[in-house]
């Protein structure tokens, strides 16, 4: 995948005599190609999103459809001096941050190792991707149960720790919770960031390093001088894509907490707000401002790392 | 020197443990708590394994047609939209991998913004949309958003293999009198079949993981796949969840996806890291 | 490389292209297809029920007859889960839903969005003379009976024997909220082994306000005035009422009678603390208190069939097992019990209006009212209900006696369609019961206002 250069197609429509009709031809079919997908990924995405805008401009509920009244941007001057939709933007962003941070020094040691293992490689491939590919819900399953208070183990192991006992109520209290969602997306994720990390060190030529070594470079000054930035662009995939999958958690809080204790994100206030209190213009209103985020999210990072991402997708 | 390198051994030795570990650790414990019985998780049983081992979860967990019937969801689902998400990201992947064409940069944009998309957001108008199109819980009122949302991944999976195909090899077989379909058979077919084995591989994973959606836009057994109808489980016990029950559930459905990886770990990780690294 | 179009472009395009098409449109017709129903000679009826251990699936069997087939299905077991799973089906016009089985709280919501199909008038005076008061009132919504009322359930005080005893507490007077928290801290503090408490359901869902709502009552006050005037109804949550309640509440969060899991706990999770552990054995004069619905009594009765280690008591503990009712908010002013209990309701898009309300008819018949409740421990919503024999055999003449003196002492939660929020705005306001204070009520009053105006988000 990294080595695409010598055998990538030289574009085959330019040909020395300019023949544009073959040209055509084949700009047609292409677009004819990609048709079916795009209508798709516009059918279920465009316009819903168009239809989220207009509802958002309503009060509208769906049991009480005879109230439904014109407020223009009402919703959205309601939603953003309201102290719970910054709460939960707030818990989604420390949730964002905490777990990408964690997932990205753990990952990298998780990837150091994999890239020095001479051994058990398959075992480690297949251990690896278990929680990558296991289902959310049961990884907030497995840990809501390792968590509890009268089937979990872990006030039965930790019971030493100072701030463990045998009564510890993981899902009582806000930090708590927090704890405990935040260690169930940590661990299914990991691997995930560990594999792209790893892909990005296999490509640091081992000479390049060798050449710091014998010039005297200390473990740490290879790491920050050598091996990590020629890791950016491996690093910046897994954080942007990390970072967006983390800002968006549901799953999790769905199963574990299901927003008690403060634990709500924004796209649980969304969803409560949308399917439970059937608030269709409210939550529409949530909606627009979720995804508009999401896109300035993406914006930032890709300016942080200041990558060009269609370059780092492989495509020139 | 050779203390060094045996320092170094042991770190490896020390992180593989470690990595086993993390992997495993929630998993095995799952599995034990599948084996102890609804009584002994009820009354409370903080000890990892079982007091004493019961298959009667397994039992129960087959003989509950809500389950089985959450499964048979999961499984056509999941195919269905990875079976259709595959056959037209190949299209567009061909397409952008191989041909020029006005737009393509607009088609891959399109494809990372939807990557990108919170599902949540879509929650609302495309419920308000299904009930009006009669495909509120529905099987295709699934599969439709899931082809969405995995056709980018698909697409991105696709375009970097098909990059990779020496495409002129193909040329070479019909100069040597192979039919054109002879060749691509022949030819093209072998070498982007891997590429397409794993990029329906991701599809399914993301459809057999889905979660949102399926809370949302179904309502009872008839579309509701295994994690929704997961979060709904209900014991004999109304007001306290079958802990031992939901373990055993967990893992049922982690079967597939155990197995999907024993199979094809190789494959999965070079589509994970498909056109993640160049640069 | 040649410069000829590119062979495999043009298999592509005129292949796969139209088989997946076609695949895709034949896939969707097949589903859509499925999704429609089976033709028979019976008209096959669908109720949706709340999770019980198959008392009603029993009666839709004895409901059933040549003509009609009544199927059960089950919804989730959280009250809130349950009004969305039918609430988003109804508001999609779906027929697939015939009877359901409503929790008081949201019947308002239903029937004010036109979800429920009208119960003929004769029907209404039959059942409105049938049913208890406080059932009657519980199925009402502007003037007009809306749900057939099928089981009502009420709160009693459960307790341990042995522990009011040991805490002096003389349990044949009515007792105060107050008094069983001081006799269980005091225990506690005897036997230095926190063992005693006081259970009640504090979890971030409905059960909460079902506790915070008996607690105003019990003080003489009410979380909503005048309820008919839907979002500008009165709020008097932040009341001399109001603020005893949360002096209860502060009260036991703040003591060693609450239990660990308070801020989570529902009515299971509740339970086994009634008949605490050690070495193997149930703890003597501990375990204490514990608000909870009827079921209790037979739930305990079974638990006396397995063994102490499987999470089981002995016979003699069972026998340790007391009951009275609610406790008071405020001494010497008569409790107000929670109202609970399930109403049927006939969809209004059913396909089969009349056959599905001759069905719920049958449903609410006091003998199968009274079949229900022996398999359940789920009370009948009528004293004809009362008399089935089975009971009398099931449950001592004393507690069937204090069920219904509970239910006509009931106080119901206001019957508004906008229950949903005014009870989603009390649990963020009261949510944790570690974080409530004197200042709550006020704090709680001002956020429903603000729900129901749809100035803040909740």
């Amino acid at each position: 995948m990294s080595t695409t250069t010598p055998t990538k197609v030289t574009k085959p429509s330019k040909p020395l005599r300019a023949d544009t009709q073959r040209a055509e031809a084949e700009n047609r079919l292409g677009r004819r190609l990609v048709a079916p997908a795009v209508v798709i990924m516009l059918l279920v995405t465009a316009w819903p999103m168009l239809r989220a805008l207009y509802l958002s401009l309503f009060r509208y509920r769906l049991t009480t459809p005879d109230d439904r009244s014109f407020v223009f941007l009402g919703n959205y001057g309601t939603i953003l001096s309201d102290p719970l939709f910054w709460r939960d933007t707030w818990n989604t962003v420390l949730i964002m941050v905490i777990t990408v941070g964690v997932e990205l020094v753990v990952g990298f040691a998780f990837a150091m190792v994999m890239h020095k293992i001479i051994f058990a490689r398959g075992v480690m491939r297949t251990s690896i991707l278990i929680p990558y590919g296991i289902i959310t819900v049961v990884s907030a399953f497995a840990w809501q149960f390792t968590f509890s208070i009268n089937n979990g183990y872990i006030n039965t192991w930790f019971d030493w720790l100072p701030f463990i006992d045998p009564d510890t109520n993981w899902f009582g209290d806000h930090w708590h919770a927090m704890f405990a969602i935040m260690v169930s997306e940590i661990w299914k994720t990991t691997p995930f960031m560990s594999l792209l990390l790893l892909a990005g060190l296999s490509q640091i030529p081992e000479d390049m390093i060798e050449a710091a070594k014998v010039d005297g470079a200390t473990w740490w000054q290879r790491l920050f001088k050598v091996i990590l930035p020629n890791m950016r662009a491996a690093i910046m995939v897994a954080v942007l894509f990390r970072a967006l999958d983390a800002f968006r958690i549901f799953d999790n809080i769905f199963v574990m907490t299901r927003g008690a204790q403060n634990t709500e994100s924004s796209s649980f206030l969304t969803y409560r707000q949308v399917i439970e209190q059937m608030q269709l213009g409210m939550g529409s209103a949530l909606s627009v401002l979720l995804f508009l985020t999401v896109l300035l999210l993406a914006y930032l990072i890709v300016r942080a790392f200041k990558v060009d991402l269609s370059a780092a997708r492989g495509e020139g | 020197m050779a203390t060094s390198k045996r320092g170094n051994v042991l770190g490896t030795w020390f992180g593989f443990a470690l990595i086993m570990i993390w992997c495993l650790l929630p998993v095995v414990w799952i599995i034990s708590l599948s084996f102890k019985s609804p009584a002994e998780t009820t009354a409370g049983s903080p000890q990892f394994f079982p007091k004493a081992w019961t298959t009667q979860n397994y039992k129960d967990i087959v003989d509950n047609p809500d389950f089985t019937r959450a499964l048979l969801n999961s499984f056509g689902i999941a195919l269905s939209a990875t079976l259709f998400s595959v056959v037209l990201a190949t299209l567009a992947a061909y397409a952008i991998a191989r041909l020029d064409f006005r737009g393509k940069r607009a088609v891959l944009s399109l494809a990372l913004a939807i990557a990108m998309f919170p599902v949540v957001s879509l929650v609302g108008p495309l419920f308000d949309m299904w009930r009006t199109l009669h495909l509120f819980n529905t099987w295709p009122g699934l599969i439709i958003p899931y082809m969405s949302f995995t056709l980018p991944l698909a697409i991105w999976t696709l375009s970097a293999f098909f990059r990779e195909i020496p495409w002129e090899m193909e040329q070479a077989a019909q100069v040597d009198g192979a039919t054109s379909w002879q060749a691509f058979r022949k030819v093209i077919v072998p070498l982007a079949a891997p590429g397409v084995f794993t990029a329906a591989i991701l599809t399914f994973f993301f459809a057999w993981n889905e979660f949102v959606l399926a809370i949302s836009l179904t309502s009872t057994t008839a579309s509701r796949t295994v994690p929704a109808q997961m979060s709904y489980f209900v014991g004999a016990d109304p007001f306290n969840p079958p802990y031992s029950q939901l373990a055993t559930a967990s893992v049922v459905v982690t079967v597939p996806v155990v197995i999907i990886v024993l199979l094809f770990q190789r494959k999965i990780v070079a589509g994970l890291t498909a056109g993640a690294v160049k640069g | 490389m040649p410069d000829s179009p590119p062979g495999p472009a043009r298999l592509v395009r005129t292949g796969p292209v139209r088989v997946t098409a076609a695949a895709a449109v034949l896939a969707l017709l097949a589903a859509l297809l499925t999704a429609c129903g089976d033709d028979s000679g019976q008209v096959t009826l669908v109720w949706y029920t709340n999770p019980d251990p198959g008392g009603q699936a029993e009666v839709a069997k004895r409901c059933s007859t040549d003509k009609v087939k009544i199927e059960t299905e089950v919804l989730p077991q959280d009250t809130g889960q349950q009004r969305i799973q039918l609430a988003r089906r109804l508001a999609a016009h779906d027929s697939g839903i015939d009877l359901m089985s409503l929790d008081p709280p949201f019947t308002a919501e239903f029937a004010n969005a036109g979800f429920l199909a009208k119960i003929p008038d004769s029907l209404q005076s039959t059942l409105t003379e049938q049913s208890f008061k406080g059932a009657v009132d519980a199925a009402t919504w502007d003037g007009e009976m809306v749900v057939l009322p099928f089981w009502s359930n009420t709160q009693v005080l459960w307790y341990r024997k042995d522990a009011a005893r040991a805490a002096g507490l003389d349990m044949s007077r009515p007792v105060t909220w107050d008094q069983i928290i001081d006799a269980a801290d005091e225990l506690n503090e005897k036997q230095d082994a926190d063992k005693t408490y006081v259970g009640v359901q504090a979890n971030k869902y409905e059960g909460y306000v079902v506790w915070i709502n008996a607690l105003i009552e019990g003080a003489g006050g009410s979380i909503v005035e005048n309820a008919e005037k839907g979002t500008d109804a009165k709020i008097d949550i932040d009341s001399d009422p109001g603020r005893e309640a949360a002096a209860v509440i502060q009260k036991l969060a703040d003591s060693s009678a609450a239990e660990p899991d308070l801020s989570v706990s529902n009515e299971g999770t509740v339970l086994p603390y009634l008949y605490p552990t050690s070495g193997g054995k149930v703890i003597r004069n501990a375990g204490g208190f514990l608000v909870n619905w009827t079921f209790v009594y037979t739930n305990e009765q079974a638990l006396t069939e397995k063994s102490v280690a499987e999470g089981g008591i002995t016979k003699k503990d069972f026998a340790n097992l007391g009951w009275t009712r609610y406790p008071q908010t405020v001494a010497d002013q008569d409790s107000r019990p929670p109202y609970g209990g399930i109403g049927i309701g006939v969809s209004q898009y059913s396909a089969h209006p009349e056959e599905a309300m001759d069905a719920a008819a049958c449903v609410v018949d006091p003998e199968n009212q009274g079949l229900n409740a022996e398999l359940t421990g789920n009370m009948p919503a009528s004293s004809a209900g009362y008399a089935y024999p089975a009971l009398r055999k099931i449950y001592p003449a004393d507690l069937l006696q204090l069920f219904q003196d509970s239910v006509d002492a009931a106080a119901p939660r206001s019957s508004t369609p906008y229950w949903s929020d005014i009870s989603g705005a009390i649990q963020s306001t009261w949510h944790s019961p570690f974080a409530v204070n004197q200042d709550t009520p006020e704090e709680s009053g001002t956020f429903i206002v603000d729900v129901l105006k749809g100035r803040t988000l909740q």
